[in-house]
């Protein structure tokens, strides 16, 4: 048979095709942008560097979103590992019924539209018409209704307790394919041995789980800067109950790289060059945090 | 403790952090079935009767439109993403050629990189083209998917026997014939995975719609979502249902699909 040396292109080339016109292009056509200033109708100029050094400025909001969305990350994600492992553990054991229906209903949250989750906390927190102020209320815990998106620290506490609700169930069920990769003749050895179940679960799962942990972590890292809807929805913008339409939320406080990039490049202003500054120095601290979060696991696990 | 106790201690926690997960879901419904004054006067925990009236208004602003649209960018986006990947999978996994490990660690590469990294520059390249009045924009990005390269690759390497085809074409089939009658049948599974992560991706996208699309007729469903506040401000209980009508259906989706899309998910993370 002759072998046909064309053939394997043929089957690349609409990949590589698609990947070019459509990602590749647009990737280093940015980083030119990013070095002009432009908004898109008078004519561009070339600015060198001057983007990326404005981005250290306080008034392009750069780090101020770098922060907030980290601070995101960083009080979003142990809640997710610990509650995703502990309802992992539950539906892989022994003594649950009708795991299926579990791990189906604790996953829904992650596959709902941001946007909709945004606009569902959005309702619920809402001062007004929200249920958790009426809640509180007719308990009698609180007087007079909280002005939860109002605050900086309530609307940070919402957006952790939202991102927590949506991005649970994504962790359990890395942990629930971990737990299943595990061989079950390890458990059963360390039981003849003796050995409690809390024991194994420490010297035996948990480091056995780590790959998956440090996916978890690495992912959480990446997803997590790419935040966007849920704090965009919650924080108005749309128009829906009551809450007023600011970019950020109050102060600021909630203001995402991304949200950043999108009301600098097509919201507040159109300051393409600006814009794509911001997705390109979001790409280098995605890479570097994620780098660290490796790192750093690792670091802890030995 | 015996047995049957810890199961049931088990069971009770598990449904009491499921409540926590499903809460939000049940409010959204219940506050889509009152009449608006209603959900500012009292706390709704059962189902209201103005459910029919509401849906009434949510029909009058098009919605079914605004379906149509988020179907026709997420299918086309499903079927052009799963073709393309299976065809540079098939080559990755069973044809050899100059450079193909630097070249498959090159489209490795590029999952790691942010889909905001090009977005200034693909808004400005749909307006040049003169594509920004339609809905392809909102496709194109998805047909080179390097996840969906990896995961056919992964899946064609060990799901499709060799021999079977070198045989057919000893037979005297074309590589076109051998790739959709001898290939697409053994890696069923892999379609349905990747189509629904594609799928799920695709429907869920806000940010590019919001920049691109400009007019409401090619509204996707979260535009479609968010478009409901400023449609009628005052019914806050109409765009709950809107909200609740634009979630729901895709959820089903899932939840039928749920063991391969979760297959999906999790591929590659085990191993580490």
């Amino acid at each position: 048979m002759v072998k046909k040396s064309w053939v394997p292109y043929f089957f690349l080339s609409p990949y590589i095709l698609f990947y070019l016109a459509f990602g590749l292009i647009p990737i280093l056509f940015s980083f030119y942008v990013s070095l002009t200033s432009w908004d898109g109708i008078s004519s561009r100029t070339f600015v060198g560097l001057d983007n990326y050094k404005f981005l250290f400025n306080q008034d392009s909001y750069f780090l101020l979103s770098v922060g907030n969305t980290l601070l995101f990350v960083v009080l979003t994600l142990p809640l997710q590992i610990i509650f995703g492992l502990i309802i992992a553990s539950l539906l892989y054991s022994r003594w649950v019924k009708w795991k299926g229906f579990f791990q189906l209903v604790n996953f829904l949250p992650y596959i709902v539209t941001p946007v909709a989750v945004g606009l569902m906390f959005n309702l619920l927190f809402d001062w007004q018409a929200g249920f958790v102020n009426k809640l509180l209320l007719h308990l009698g815990l609180v007087d007079e209704a909280v002005y939860w998106l109002g605050d900086p620290l309530y609307a940070r506490m919402v957006i952790v307790l939202m991102l927590f609700w949506k991005g649970f169930g994504y962790t359990m069920i890395f942990y629930l394919a971990g737990l299943a990769n595990i061989p079950k003749d390890l458990n059963e050895a360390a039981q003849v041995d003796g050995a409690s179940f809390l024991r194994i679960f420490m010297s035996i799962t948990l480091p056995l789980l780590k790959p998956v942990t440090v996916f978890i972590v690495i992912t959480g890292i990446i997803g997590g800067f790419q935040l966007l809807e849920e704090p965009m929805m919650l924080l108005g913008g749309s128009g829906m109950g009551s809450s007023a339409a600011v970019i950020g939320g109050p102060d600021r406080c909630c203001l995402t790289t991304v949200w950043n990039m999108y009301d600098t490049a097509y919201g507040s202003t159109t300051r393409y060059g600006l814009g794509a500054a911001i997705a390109y120095g979001l790409c280098v601290i995605i890479a570097v945090f994620s780098f660290i979060g490796a790192r750093f696991y690792r670091g802890e696990q030995q | 403790m015996t047995n049957s106790l810890r199961t049931t201690l088990g069971t009770v926690a598990i449904a009491l952090l499921s409540l926590f997960a499903l809460l939000p879901f049940y409010i959204m419904t219940i506050m889509g079935t009152y009449q608006n004054e209603e959900l500012f006067s009292k706390i709704v925990l059962v189902p209201g009767n103005y459910l029919l009236e509401n849906f009434k208004t949510v029909a009058a602003s098009r919605f079914d439109l605004v379906y149509l649209n988020s179907l026709i960018v997420s299918l086309s986006s499903t079927v052009l993403s799963v073709l393309v990947s299976a065809f540079a999978g098939f080559a990755f996994a069973k044809h050899e050629f100059k450079h193909k490990n630097k070249i498959f660690a090159a489209v490795l590469l590029t999952m790691m990189i942010p889909g905001q990294l090009g977005l200034v520059a693909y808004v400005i390249e749909m307006r040049y083209l003169g594509m920004s009045g339609t809905l392809l924009p909102l496709i194109l990005p998805w047909v080179a998917n390097a996840f969906g390269v990896f995961w056919m690759t992964q899946f064609i390497k060990s799901a499709v026997p060799t021999e079977v085809l070198e045989s057919a074409r000893i037979d005297g089939s074309s590589d076109i014939g051998v790739f959709f009658r001898i290939v697409i049948p053994f890696i069923y599974p892999a379609i349905t995975t990747l189509s629904l992560l594609v799928f799920l991706w695709s429907w869920n996208n806000y940010l590019l719609p919001l920049i691109i699309i400009n007019k409401p007729e090619l509204y996707t469903i979260p535009l479609g979502i968010t478009s409901l506040g400023g449609a009628y401000r005052t019914d806050l209980a109409a765009q709950i249902l809107g909200l609740t009508i634009g979630t729901f259906p895709v959820l089903l989706l899932f939840a039928i699909g749920s063991k391969s899309f979760i297959r999906g998910l999790t591929a590659g993370s085990v191993k580490g």
